[in-house]
């Protein structure tokens, strides 16, 4: 392959195998055709003034997310920063009162981010996830750094089933042990009795 | 040497070597849960299988429980034992909570990384999970036993690896617990290594819980400094704050394991009270301005008064790029010192131990486990330098007698004998060894009396025949190791120790001689410091006004007690360098904070004359945690780092000095001829053990002791303990509940005698000052011996020395009082 | 005396007017490209400033004179500074010589619609002509950057080659009008535009004024997706904004020229002279922009294969046929 290209390249195609009349016609066809053009509607959308609606899955501003019990979902495990590849979301994790883990602060940069959606993926609680709402820019660029209040909605986005404390088997005020989803009784260690 | 084949490599291991090992030693991993190098096999796990080509039985075998064969051939990535083990996986998982995001072993889990490498993602298995539940297990370990994937690592390294018993397993089957009998606190002082080696997270770490990932933490290789040992270590900090340390493998000093006061006793470095900015006269200014401010004071100082008239101070937690500056400072300004001991007797036996340490002597910690007899004197391993307890306990268990003279009541996880004696005895005792070791089998029994220096009359006859027994069962072992302490013994002690080790050596054996010193860097304190190095004599300077300024670099300067605190009062300058906010950084005229060793690095020479480098883990500056008000981090743009000025002390004192430190590890080459090596700076991170020989031994010649006046006299002794005592790990709130509340021990007859009874309050008036506390009456103390712990509740510092002889009249019970 | 001085302010109102409307036509043709091309693509074009984006020209020239000045640290910095000045200048200049309409009769005075009536126009243009390529080289060369440079070269050697078809085209014309003044070439077709007997010499005359212009089909000199933006690459604000300046001017120039030696000039009926001129200016100018809207750009072989092998031929043929037209 690489030889003939450079077989090609020697020998630039001419155009004189190709008649005066074709030539003429082949521009003809090319003029015809943006003069044609000049004649239909332009296809622009003017933005500010007609906005489409975006499909649910497009990748714009990130929300944190609340399970249908209306906790926060996000554990602060984590993982989104990790994958993050401009490092825009930064968080501090620690226990709550009640025993579950969560993000005493919670921040993304959105001055960094380039709304790739890894961090969505990455999320094993589906806390985490990209909204369709793209118009967000700011003149002061510290405007753009979200805090957790700022991320926080009232709604389980796209996953409105999901709880991650109901499968974990973590003891918390919710639920202790045993009493999530596919768990057993705890074990008494004291018997040695079926 | 056995040859065979692993994955088509050819591989020659000794004979009783594991296939795990021997495929380790080829760079494979393969997988395990249970197997661990310091633990041994079990075979609980099933994880390791791999198949046996061509052997005595063929197929899949674990190969943690096979030894090598000759000719053996065995595949790692057979099919049928990747099969196997997935499989192995997988069941595993089925009872695996489903708690990855909020466990904090994510990241480095070991379970996690075999289940993913493995591809096991889905369970299908349609079962219940089987849960446990958790126990309090004290301010250090958190519980999940949800999680366990039954290896056993945790029991065989709690009970048999360090010999504690409170941590066990019940159940079975699927059931299996591991947990204590009833909830709390574990007793053992290396139960955080109970968090490195689970493989996954049942046991994880409380004081970092939830501080972050492993991925997220900046980790440098470094050097623990919470006692003489010089165990290796692994930091992370995060956001400007030391979250979690752990240990780090050493195949000559630690091993695998470190102990509790190391693994957390970083708190110091996080503290919000710790000195960010310089202070002159109780204003805050910067570092540089501080700096200036305190050269310029040293000066006219120096100036008026004459350079006599400076003194400098240091400790032995600092490293030895600083020690070497500091005396760099001193020869260049002729300033006093460097003082860098709390009294002369320390000064004299630490400086006895570094001198008489010959190379063909000392052994490291793994060779101790190899001894069969070891004689531990006027050490107290557990309270002093805990890991030397582990290892202690792993001769033991290979099948070593451990006799240990201390006249306080030392408890070790293993079976030994103890002899209770008093400070004074235990030189005599050595001597009573080792004649008993040399001499004909019947010389040991009785005393001949032809002796120069005959047994003491005072110390019981039955004592002075179990040591002539030992001695005379050291003389029949292969590797009898002398241990001993620098902290209540005096040098006579040490020289007779060092003496005895080169008789036993001589005998055509491979003795041994292992010394415990007071601080992380005391030998390179003993190598730069001089005999006067000790700064309880520049009371007497500072009192009589030769001395009127004082410069502390790094030491706890007060800690010498009430006793100095007057004296400081009267000093027309105190300049305190530190990284800590000790009583002296508060007394000081002009404060100039400091970089800790973690945020400089530095060298440390252990007790075994061995110089290891910590690395430096991150820039330092005031944790973001506490900058950022315990909410999100301030939202602002800063350039520099707050709380990040601090300059390292060699640094500081490079700028006293007026000069300025290239590189200074090859300045140390100048000061001794010992650290020569550091010139050519071709010494290997992981540890240069320094060449001692051209260290003249001292001679051993000693004039007697004089004896205690039985029931007039009493000998005091300021007891270490495991957490409390020392100067960096005590201020650890975590390790706070675990400390011992303090005491001040005496035998029971002495009690009797003296009319004290176990929680009498009393006070003991010594020459520092009065040491008032709660009493406790022991018979596992000896006689004639008043014991104080080193714990801030006590003014221990008032003894003015590890021991002390006092007068019975300055005991004094103050008042009754019924103990809690 | 007063003749003199008469003349003089007439001269400068003159120039005044000529340079104003060409600035402002210039500024309206980049629009009129803007908004003609965007359609040609189905787009809407400039539609923010004003209605229709009519204000558009006074918002980029707003931009372009706010910008920073760039000036890169290894530039020849006179050299650098001068050659956006050169283009812009050369094709103003060629304007002086463009008749826009039949002599004008004020005060008793006949004041001619040319701001300079020279025996030799044709010969001047050529010449700033030529000059415009020292504009492009030495701003490629002064730049000290690889993609410059390239199209200040490229540039060069596209402008040499093309005049020589240039010229070559308008020799007939000469040869049919008896002069080289602009004048009297307009006035030479009185009767009938050249282009009626010339039309290969309209057509080579075209394409090679287009390459001039360094327009597309032709525009490897800044050909955007291989050389950044070639020749100016390093030039911004008002320094770019001459060079931008300098090419609309040019495609006002070579639509006048093209209306001179072939349209008939300012000729024609019904309508005053200026306001033919400028319809056949903006005829020319649309017809660019038309071109530019459909054709592809050529590749450096086939544009130099164009030149020698197709228009400096024809050009020459062209000639002989005319003379021997002539001489019959």
């Amino acid at each position: 392959m690489p030889s003939e290209n450079r077989k090609n390249r020697t020998k630039p195609a001419q155009s004189s195998e190709v008649s005066l009349a074709e030539t003429l016609k082949a521009f003809g066809c090319g003029f015809a055709t943006t003069a044609k053009h000049l004649l239909r509607k332009p296809i622009t959308e003017q933005y500010p003034e007609e906005k489409r609606q975006l499909p649910p899955r497009s990748r714009a501003r990130i929300v944190l997310t609340r399970d249908p019990e209306g906790d926060e979902r996000c554990v602060a495990c984590y993982l989104c920063s990790a994958v993050c590849p401009v490092s825009c979301i930064s968080m501090q994790s620690a226990q709550r009162e009640d025993g579950r883990r969560y993000a005493v602060w919670f921040r993304i940069n959105f001055g960094r981010c380039i709304y790739c959606g890894l961090c969505e993926e990455a999320c094993p609680t589906s806390a985490i996830q990209l909204t369709p709402d793209f118009e967000n820019c700011r003149r002061d660029i510290l405007t753009l750094v979200f805090e957790k209040q700022d991320l926080l909605v009232d709604h389980g986005g796209k996953d409105r089933e999901y709880n991650f404390y109901r499968h974990a088997g973590i003891a918390t005020d919710g639920a202790g042990k045993g009493a999530h989803f596919d768990e057993d009784q705890p074990v008494d260690p004291t018997t040695n009795l079926p | 040497m056995l040859k065979l084949t692993i994955d088509n490599q050819p591989v020659a291991v000794p004979a009783g070597t594991k296939v795990i090992a021997a495929a380790e030693k080829l760079g494979i991993m393969i997988p395990r849960f249970c197997y661990h190098p310091a633990l041994g096999s079990v075979g609980a796990c099933r994880v390791c299988a791999v198949s046996v080509l061509k052997g005595p039985r063929t197929g899949i075998q674990m190969s943690c429980m096979l030894d090598v064969e000759d000719g053996m051939v065995v595949a790692t990535g057979d099919p049928a034992a990747v099969a196997f083990r997935r499989q192995v996986i997988e069941w595993l998982m089925a009872n695996h909570p489903h708690d990855c995001p909020v466990c904090d072993e994510g990241g480095h889990c070991l379970l996690q990384d075999l289940t993913v490498s493995g591809g096991h993602g889905r369970r299908r298995f349609p079962g219940k999970k089987r849960t446990h539940r958790d126990q309090q297990l004290g301010p250090l370990i958190q519980h999940e036993m949800n999680r366990c994937i039954q290896c056993y690592r945790c029991v065989r390294f709690y009970r048999e690896f360090a010999g504690y018993p409170d941590l066990g397993v019940t159940g079975i089957a699927a059931r299996v617990y591991f947990g204590r009998f009833r909830e709390g606190t574990l007793e053992s002082p290396f139960a955080g290594n109970l968090i490195d080696i689970c493989p996954t997270g049942v046991f994880t770490d409380k004081p970092s819980r939830y501080k972050g990932r492993r991925w997220d933490f900046q980790r440098s290789p470094s050097i623990c400094i919470h006692c003489s040992l010089g165990c290796h270590t692994t930091v992370s900090a995060r956001y400007r704050e030391i979250v979690r340390i752990e240990a780090r493998f050493s195949p000559t000093v630690n091993g695998h394991f470190i102990c509790d006061r190391g693994r957390y006793g970083f708190a110091y470095a996080n503290a919000p009270e710790r000195p960010r900015q310089g202070r002159i006269d109780g204003e805050t200014q910067p570092v540089s301005t501080a700096l200036d401010a305190a050269l310029e004071r040293l000066t006219t100082v120096s100036r008026t008064h004459g350079p006599d008239a400076v003194a400098c101070i240091g400790s032995a937690r600092s490293s030895l790029e600083t020690l070497g500056a500091l005396k760099r400072l001193c020869e260049r300004r002729s300033w006093r010192g460097p003082f860098l001991w709390p009294d002369a007797q320390t000064a004299r036996a630490v400086q006895t131990a570094a001198a008489c340490l010959a190379p063909e002597l000392r052994l490291s910690m793994k060779e101790l486990e190899d001894a069969d007899f070891i004689l531990v004197v006027g050490a107290d391993p557990v309270n002093e330098a805990p890991m030397l307890a582990l290892a202690l306990r792993q001769a033991q268990r290979q099948g070593a007698t451990i006799a240990v003279c201390d006249p306080r009541p030392v408890a070790l996880p293993f079976a030994f004998e103890h002899l209770a004696l008093a400070p004074p005895f235990l030189a005599d005792a050595i001597r009573i060894f080792a004649r008993a070791a040399a001499g004909p089998p019947q010389a040991g029994v009785r005393a001949s009396g032809g002796d120069a220096h005959p047994p003491d009359p005072n110390m019981p006859p039955a004592v002075q025949a179990r040591l002539a027994a030992m001695g005379a069962t050291a003389r029949t072992c292969r590797r009898p190791v002398i241990v001993c302490g620098t902290q209540i013994v005096n040098s006579r002690t040490v020289a007779r120790a060092a003496d005895t080790a080169r008789m036993l050596k001589s005998a055509d054996k491979p003795a041994g001689l292992f010394f415990v010193l007071p601080g992380a860097n005391a030998f390179a304190a003993a190598l730069l410091s001089d005999e006067n190095g000790a700064f309880n004599t520049l009371q007497a300077g500072i009192a009589d006004g030769h001395v009127k300024a004082v410069l502390a670099v790094e030491s706890d300067l007060p800690a010498a007690g009430e006793g100095l605190a007057p004296a400081l009062k009267s000093l027309d300058l105190l300049v305190v360098c530190d990284y800590l906010n000790t009583a002296a950084a508060r007394a000081a005229d002009i404060l100039v904070p400091t970089r800790s060793v973690f945020e400089e690095g530095g060298i440390f020479i252990n007790q075994t004359g061995c110089a290891q480098r910590a690395a430096p883990v991150h820039v330092g500056g005031t944790p973001v945690a506490q900058t950022g008000g315990g909410d999100h981090p301030p939202r602002t743009f800063e350039r520099s780092i707050p709380g990040a000025e601090a300059l390292s002390a060699v640094q500081a004192l490079d700028r006293l000095a007026g000069t300025e430190t290239a590189d200074p590890p090859a300045a140390l080459a100048d000061l001794h001829p010992v650290l020569a090596p550091f010139a050519s700076r071709k010494w290997p991170d992981e540890g240069q053990l320094l060449d001692l020989s051209s260290e003249a031994a001292p001679s051993a010649d000693w004039p007697p002791e004089e004896p205690p006046a039985a029931g007039k006299t009493f000998e005091l002794v300021v007891r270490e303990r495991t957490f409390g005592s020392e100067a960096l790990s005590q201020r650890a709130d975590c390790l706070r509940p675990l400390e011992k509340a303090p005491r001040i021990l005496v035998h029971s007859d002495d009690a009797a005698r003296l009319g004290i009874a176990a929680g009498d309050r009393v006070a003991l008036t010594c020459a520092g000052g009065v040491i008032e506390g709660t009493a406790d009456v022991r018979n596992t103390v000896a006689a004639g011996v008043v014991i104080v712990d080193r714990h801030r509740e006590l003014n221990w510092p008032a003894a003015g020395a590890g021991w002390v002889r006092i007068e019975a009249k300055q005991i004094h019970k103050i008042e009754k009082e019924r103990e809690r | 005396m007063i003749n003199w001085i008469a003349g003089f302010i007439v001269l400068l109102i003159k120039s005044g007017l000529v340079l104003g409307i060409l600035l402002l036509l210039a500024s309206y043709l980049v629009w009129v490209e803007r908004k003609l091309l965007a359609r040609l693509q189905v787009r809407l074009g400039p539609n923010r400033a004003g209605k229709f984006g009519l204000l558009q020209p006074i918002a980029d020239a707003i931009k372009l004179l706010t910008k920073e000045d760039i000036v890169p640290a290894a530039a020849d910095r006179p050299i650098f500074l001068l050659a956006p000045a050169v283009v812009a200048l050369t094709a103003l200049l060629m304007f002086a010589v463009v008749p826009v309409g039949r002599d004008l009769v004020l005060f008793g005075r006949s004041i001619p619609m040319v701001i300079s009536d020279i025996n030799v126009a044709l010969l001047m243009v050529f010449a700033l002509s030529s000059l415009g390529v020292y504009g492009v080289a030495l701003g490629g060369w002064a730049s000290n950057s690889k993609f410059a440079l390239i199209g200040g070269i490229r540039g060069a050697a596209q402008m040499v080659s093309y005049e020589l078809p240039l010229g070559l085209s308008l020799v007939p014309v000469v040869m049919l009008a008896h002069s080289f003044s602009l004048v009297d070439i307009v006035n030479a077709q009185a009767a009938y535009p050249f282009i009626l007997v010339q039309p290969l010499a309209f057509a080579i005359f075209v394409i090679s004024a287009m390459a001039e212009s360094k327009r597309i089909p032709f525009d490897l000199p800044e050909a955007e997706n291989e050389l950044g933006a070639g020749f100016h690459t390093e030039y911004s604000g008002m320094r770019f904004g001459l060079f931008f300046l300098g090419e609309y001017v040019h495609v006002q120039v070579l639509g006048a020229l093209v209306s001179v030696f072939f349209l008939g000039g300012w000729r024609g009926p019904w309508l005053p002279g200026p306001a033919w001129l400028f319809v056949k200016i903006t005829i020319v100018a649309l017809i660019m922009i038309w071109v530019r809207g459909t054709l592809p750009r050529l590749r450096y072989d086939q544009l130099m294969a164009m030149c020698w092998k197709v228009l400096v031929p024809a050009a020459l043929v062209n000639i002989v046929i005319t003379g021997f037209v002539i001489l019959i």
